[in-house]
């Protein structure tokens, strides 16, 4: 097997994995019963949800663990005020259907991005209004890797908010950012990138699946979406999922510890990979994590290099998993301009920890041999 | 080189058909038909996956793949005639009306359109001299859902796997590698299910509450949710509370009757009511693919035993009594393995 595809799923880490097995069968109380063992699994917890916190400078009683990316992306727009409909949010159109379908609910505006993928900082200044309460940009493009200038979206921001009390304009302005692909690969600090909101994601990080963070500004008021028992400083409420989070501390602080090394050794399989390959476009050359590469074969068909690749041993993905099993064209790719020919012939490739250089030989090879099969049976029927 | 546009639905029999058709030397082009994709209730359409498993079989055979979109089409012609259908009291069969109206309709138009010289499909069914005929798997015979095709279509149609049993279809996918050689089977209805229907019914018609009565005293049992989710013959789903005084004997009571005007379902426990059997049953809608013969046999739905019966173009008539299957279903007639037609049970 080669696996390209570490932006749809990772493999849980050994220390995720070693440091989870005690919560299951052994340490298995509920963190708020009485009795002293539960209190030493709330004090893990705890522990746990500190280390988490730290990857990204902050304190664990900043963060609200959600069920995964898409609730914290879900929860981090109800600070956005109840009555309060028109265009409030501004959101990056190549933004993850779990912060795209929130905002356009709540009648949001969509900011454009620039041929490259990165957000139009113009744009974003033309829309923002006096009514709008929060912008979602993500660090990372889930699709493209594409990496936000955040730390100049917040400085638009703090000049909108001088100019608003100058003005005496009493509505809030808060920062929510989506950085689910990016703890393993970028240095995140929440003051640096000035966020008021940050979503983070176990699963993508080698950590467990469902389970996610919402970090929080002592400036965002956040209203449950779950309720119940009050857990999670009344945000999120349900038993905790203590295995899950000891897992994802225990991944995120591994992650954090090899960000040096890990984009170094996938900035050079990347190139290996590159260089191997034949006939491509490269569509996401700049401003790109060191582990995402997407190519676009124009005239092909993804999908079936998908099937064929498959068959070879080498899983690689069209587009957002979520989009592709949809049937759905990517609405990222059609936002930074390619066209609906050049859309369905791009392939993504994301490395990872099962990533090495002999495997990037082999699969440029496969891929090499794949493309050039499935080009001559195009060229054999052009009806198609 | 001919070439076959065959309808594709992620399933192993159509993913044979193609198979065959490629073996015998056709040019062939696969077709995904997107009927439907809305999610219900407890009900996940699997349309992305039935799509992904059409697509993954026609890139390992190496042919063109496409997906046509007939939502739109399916919801007008098909959902809308059920719909029509059950508020009028009748239970109909909307895989017969898919059949007329989209696969060998809307689907064999574009095909040819598309420059195909035939059509194709996974159904369990042959030709033989131009005529519609039952398949060599007896057991799996689809000629019921297919009687109202129309005779254009089909003498541009290829049943390829009409010739084979389904274990032996099985056994060529898996000889093959074709992945879903052993996927589950769609069930009766094509987004649904039969268990489904209710729930889907319910998702366009409001419920109206009403009284269910058994028949021999008239005396009200219980209470339904609205006369039309109800089938003749149905035992399951009633909410009864039987009559006050009377014990209990565990018998199961069944639908006789519907009175769709007055919004009473009428049940009895007597397996012999008069109501639930009969020796004949008019027939509306009648299509008729050959000449009608004297001594035929009839097929009262999807795999039931065929039955002597004559049918002088307007009611059918039995030497015994049969079991009344509902109005809206159809009845199909047969001279042996020929398909005659057949009409909808009035």
């Amino acid at each position: 097997m080669i696996y390209l595809d570490h932006a749809a799923a990772t493999p849980v880490c050994r220390k995720a994995l070693e440091a989870m097995k005690p919560y299951f069968a052994e340490e298995f109380f509920n963190p708020s019963a009485a009795y002293l063992p539960a209190k030493s699994v709330a004090a893990d917890y705890e522990q746990a949800k500190n280390e988490i916190a730290h990857c990204v400078g902050a304190k664990g009683s900043d963060i609200v663990i959600t069920a995964g990316a898409t609730e914290a992306n879900n929860l981090a727009f109800t600070v956005v005020g109840r009555n309060h409909g028109k265009a409030a949010v501004l959101y990056l159109e190549t933004e993850h259907d779990s912060v795209r379908c929130v905002a356009e609910s709540l009648g949001g505006a969509a900011v454009k991005v620039l041929s490259s993928g990165v957000i139009d900082l113009a744009d974003l200044k033309g829309k923002i209004t006096d009514e709008t309460e929060m912008i979602s940009v993500s660090l990372c493009n889930n699709e493209l890797g594409t990496i936000q200038p955040l730390a100049e979206v917040a400085a638009i921001i703090r000049e909108v908010k001088m100019d608003r009390m100058k003005r005496g304009v009493k509505r809030q302005l808060l920062l929510h950012s989506d950085a689910s692909q990016a703890l393993n690969l970028m240095d995140i600090s929440v003051a640096r990138l000035g966020v008021d909101l940050l979503t983070l994601n176990s699963a993508k990080v080698y950590g467990p699946k469902g389970v996610g963070a919402l970090y929080v500004s002592h400036d965002a008021r956040l209203r449950p979406l779950v309720v119940g028992g009050g857990q999670e400083q009344g945000l999120r409420s349900g038993t905790e999922n203590v295995s899950g989070v000891i897992g994802f501390a225990a991944a995120a602080t591994e992650a954090k510890k090899h960000i040096k090394s890990n984009r170094l050794k996938y900035r050079e399989l990347k190139r290996i990979l590159l260089d191997d390959l034949q006939g491509y476009e490269l569509i996401n050359k700049k401003h790109t994590l060191d582990n995402f590469a997407v190519l676009c074969y124009n005239g092909l068909d993804a999908e079936r290099l998908v099937f064929l690749l498959e068959e070879r041993g080498v899983y690689v993905a069209t587009g957002a998993a979520c989009a592709a099993s949809k049937g759905v064209r990517s609405h990222v790719l059609a936002a930074i301009g390619l066209s609906d020919s050049e859309i369905a012939g791009s392939l993504r490739l994301s490395l990872g920890e099962l990533s090495d250089a002999e495997q990037m030989h082999a699969a440029a090879r496969i891929i090499n041999e794949v493309v050039t099969k499935e080009r001559a049976r195009v060229d054999e029927n052009p009806s198609a | 080189m001919q070439t076959v546009y065959v309808g594709m639905s992620g399933g192993v029999d159509s993913s044979v058909a193609a198979l065959l058709l490629l073996q015998q030397g056709y040019k062939v082009v696969g077709v995904y038909m997107k009927n439907w994709s809305q999610d219900l209730p407890g009900m996940k359409c699997p349309w992305a996956e039935d799509l992904a498993d059409a697509k993954r079989v026609a890139v390992k055979l190496g042919i063109d793949f496409e997906v046509w979109d007939f939502e739109k089409e399916y919801r007008e012609k098909v959902v809308e005639y059920m719909l029509n259908e059950f508020r009028a009291g009748n239970t109909p069969n909307p895989d017969i009306m898919c059949n007329q109206e989209i696969k060998f309709k809307l689907f064999y138009e574009k095909a040819m359109e598309r420059g195909a010289d035939f059509i194709a499909t996974g159904h369990y069914a042959r030709t033989i001299n131009g005529d519609l005929a039952r398949a060599v798997d007896e057991n799996k015979d689809q000629t019921y859902f297919l009687y109202r095709i129309s005779e254009e279509a089909l003498a541009h149609t290829i049943f390829p796997t009409g010739e084979m049993t389904k274990p032996e279809v099985k056994k060529l996918a898996e000889k093959h590698g074709l992945h879903n050689a052993y996927k589950k089977e769609s069930m009766g209805v094509c987004f649904v299910g039969e268990v489904g229907m209710k729930d889907f019914l319910k998702e366009y018609i409001d419920m109206e509450p009403g009284e269910i009565r058994e028949i021999e005293s008239e005396k009200v049992l219980g209470y339904h949710e609205g006369v039309i989710f109800y089938t003749i013959g149905q035992r399951h789903g009633l909410y009864l509370n039987g009559v006050e005084g009377e014990v209990n004997d565990g018998l199961p009571y069944y639908v006789v009757k519907k009175d769709v005007k007055n919004n009473i379902v009428y049940v009895s426990k007597n397996l012999n009511s008069d109501e639930l059997w009969t020796d004949e049953l008019k027939l509306r809608d009648v299509f008729i693919r050959s000449q009608m013969k004297k001594e035929m046999s009839v097929r009262l739905r999807h795999r039931a035993p065929l039955i002597p019966a004559t049918f002088d173009g307007e009611v059918l008539k039995f030497a015994q009594k049969v079991k009344r299957p509902a109005s809206g279903q159809s009845a199909v007639l047969y001279d042996g393995e020929i398909c005659l037609g057949g009409g909808i049970i009035a």
